[in-house]
């Protein structure tokens, strides 16, 4: 028999189908996406109350520099700066869990829908890559709204201690980098929980990953 | 038609004569446009595949064997298959007898317990994960009989996405999605999601999604089950077409004896293993003492 000359080719990745897939996704599970981004929201909205609130003490490892935003009373120990430490580690391991747990769930869900893409040629690098942007973008919204909802309480309540004199002791230098720093975190759980999952059934056989099969 | 298809980035649905504007849009330099442009690279993109050579589908003591608790469950046992370029086969046998199992280890969309599938000579165990891609999104065309269709896009959009895939700039892609679904009878329902189609317009869509990259082979698990006498024969038509004129290798499963009339050979499965092969020919007679029997 003659050898035939036919070769396997190579698919690229593209950029545009990653974002367009993405898109698509999140489009179309806008009521899901919904439910996701309030976890996140919720998460972060109460870390990064706990980074602004108004009794923050100075010494405190969030305050001036990192943190500051705030450090009206001074009169802190440092058994509350470790009660502060406490409370933001909770706050971190509550949202880690909500946040990751939403994600395994978001994909775990679309077993089928990625062997299907795989079924179709699709790359393992195009379906991990729509479903981390997807993440992150939700991420960034979720967080960000968490943020906006966070910093809100904060004020509110220093408003209440402290009243009209709260606003001309307070300084906002610290502020940017806290709100990145959250975001981060918030970006970062839900890329995290969506990258285990997808990064499994992308490397399953199409089949296998249809039945969701571990 | 002012509808949009989120995939191929919002942009409204074209008629053919709408090409012009496309045009104008490369020329001004439309981001998109330009995207496009560099995407295709100007590489013609099924020049591959119109070389047709002598690929064939051949398996080699392939089984598959699914463990349920303490039983072992043979869904293929050492089967061994040898398909031609351009032949057009047909694949009967009860139901659980292993014609599923076996399109998808062909396919490549699951692995052999054991044996070996080569389709073109090349073994396909030894494909990395992009030529497997390749191989599933340029080479063959699958027909399943749960259709996989993607529940959450359109009969466009998932007709669309091998193409995509396959690195077609998004417009022709979109073009070229609307014309195979007119092919199939589909054409006034592009934008319908699957839970908005029929049983048999769902296969339909998943028929033309099996041609949109122009494979060499296609494999169509009971194509026709779901779709009525005369769609039926004008979709094993159209296989038959391609068959005939482009050389598509076909491999279709089926429990309907007047499918056979366009087959080269016949294989009858039994148990997860190959009970009996036959030419057209020899078959004709079979055929009538069935149609006899019935
Ligand atoms: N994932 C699985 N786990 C366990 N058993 C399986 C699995 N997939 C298939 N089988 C078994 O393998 C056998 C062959 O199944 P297959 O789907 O290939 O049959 P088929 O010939 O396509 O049947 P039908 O005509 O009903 O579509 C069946 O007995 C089935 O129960
Ligand atoms: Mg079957």
């Amino acid at each position: 028999m003659e050898k035939a000359e036919w070769q396997i080719g190579e698919l690229r990745l593209r950029a545009d189908l990653v974002w367009a897939l993405a898109m698509s996704s999140l489009k179309v599970r806008m009521g899901r996406a919904f439910i996701t981004g309030l976890t996140i929201a919720t998460t972060t909205a109460f870390m990064m109350y706990l980074l602004t609130m108004p009794y923050a003490d100075p010494n405190a490892p969030f305050h001036d520099g990192v943190a500051g935003m705030m450090g009206l009373r001074t009169d802190r120990d440092a058994g509350e700066v470790q009660g502060f430490l406490l409370m933001f580690v909770m706050a971190l391991l509550v949202a880690a869990a909500g946040v990751l747990n939403t994600m395994l769930m978001n994909v775990s869900q679309r077993y089928r829908e990625i062997g299907t893409i795989k079924c179709l040629g699709g790359l393992d690098r195009l379906i991990l890559f729509s479903v981390l942007v997807e993440a992150a973008l939700l991420g960034l919204v979720g967080a960000g709204l968490g943020v906006i909802i966070g910093l809100a309480i904060s004020l509110l309540l220093s408003v209440a201690d402290y009243g009209g004199a709260f606003w001309s002791h307070v300084g906002f230098g610290g502020l940017p980098l806290k709100v990145i720093f959250v975001l981060l975190i918030g970006m970062g759980l839900t890329t995290l929980g969506a990258a285990i999952p997808a990064q499994i059934a992308a490397k399953m056989p199409p089949i296998e990953a249809m039945r969701g099969e571990k | 038609m002012s509808e949009r298809n989120p995939l191929l980035s919002g942009r409204p649905l074209r008629s053919p004569d709408a090409r012009l504007d496309a045009t104008a849009a490369v020329d001004s330099g439309h981001p998109d446009a330009r995207a496009e442009q560099l995407v295709k690279g100007g590489v013609d993109w099924f020049a591959d595949l119109d070389r047709q050579v002598d690929q064939t589908v051949m398996t080699s003591n392939v089984s598959k064997h699914y463990r349920m608790g303490e039983q072992i469950i043979k869904a293929l046992d050492d089967v061994t298959v040898n398909i031609a370029a351009g032949e057009y086969i047909s694949i009967m046998g009860p139901s659980g007898s292993g014609k599923t199992t076996l399109f998808n280890c062909i396919g490549g969309l699951t692995k052999p317990t054991s044996g070996n599938v080569f389709i073109d000579e090349i073994d396909v165990a030894q494909l990395d994960a992009n030529e497997l891609a390749w191989l599933r999104c340029r080479k063959i065309g699958y027909i399943f009989q749960s259709y996989n269709i993607i529940k959450v896009m359109t009969a466009l959009e998932n007709v669309t996405l091998p193409m995509l895939f396959a690195g077609l700039p998004g417009d022709e892609a979109q073009d070229r999605g609307v014309e195979i679904l007119g092919r199939v009878g589909l054409g006034d329902r592009l934008l319908h999601t699957p839970k908005e189609l029929s049983g048999g317009q769902q296969q339909r869509v998943a028929i033309a999604r099996a041609f949109a990259n122009r494979p060499a082979i296609i494999l169509a698990d009971e194509p026709t089950a779901n779709l009525d006498l005369k769609t039926g024969e004008e979709i094993i038509m159209l296989m038959k077409e391609m068959n005939r004129e482009q050389g598509v290798t076909v491999i279709c499963s089926t429990h309907d004896h007047k499918m056979l009339a366009q087959s080269d050979r016949i294989i009858w499965m039994e148990d997860g293993r190959i009970k009996r092969i036959a030419d057209r020919d020899e078959v004709k007679i079979t055929v009538s003492q069935m149609s006899d029997h019935q």
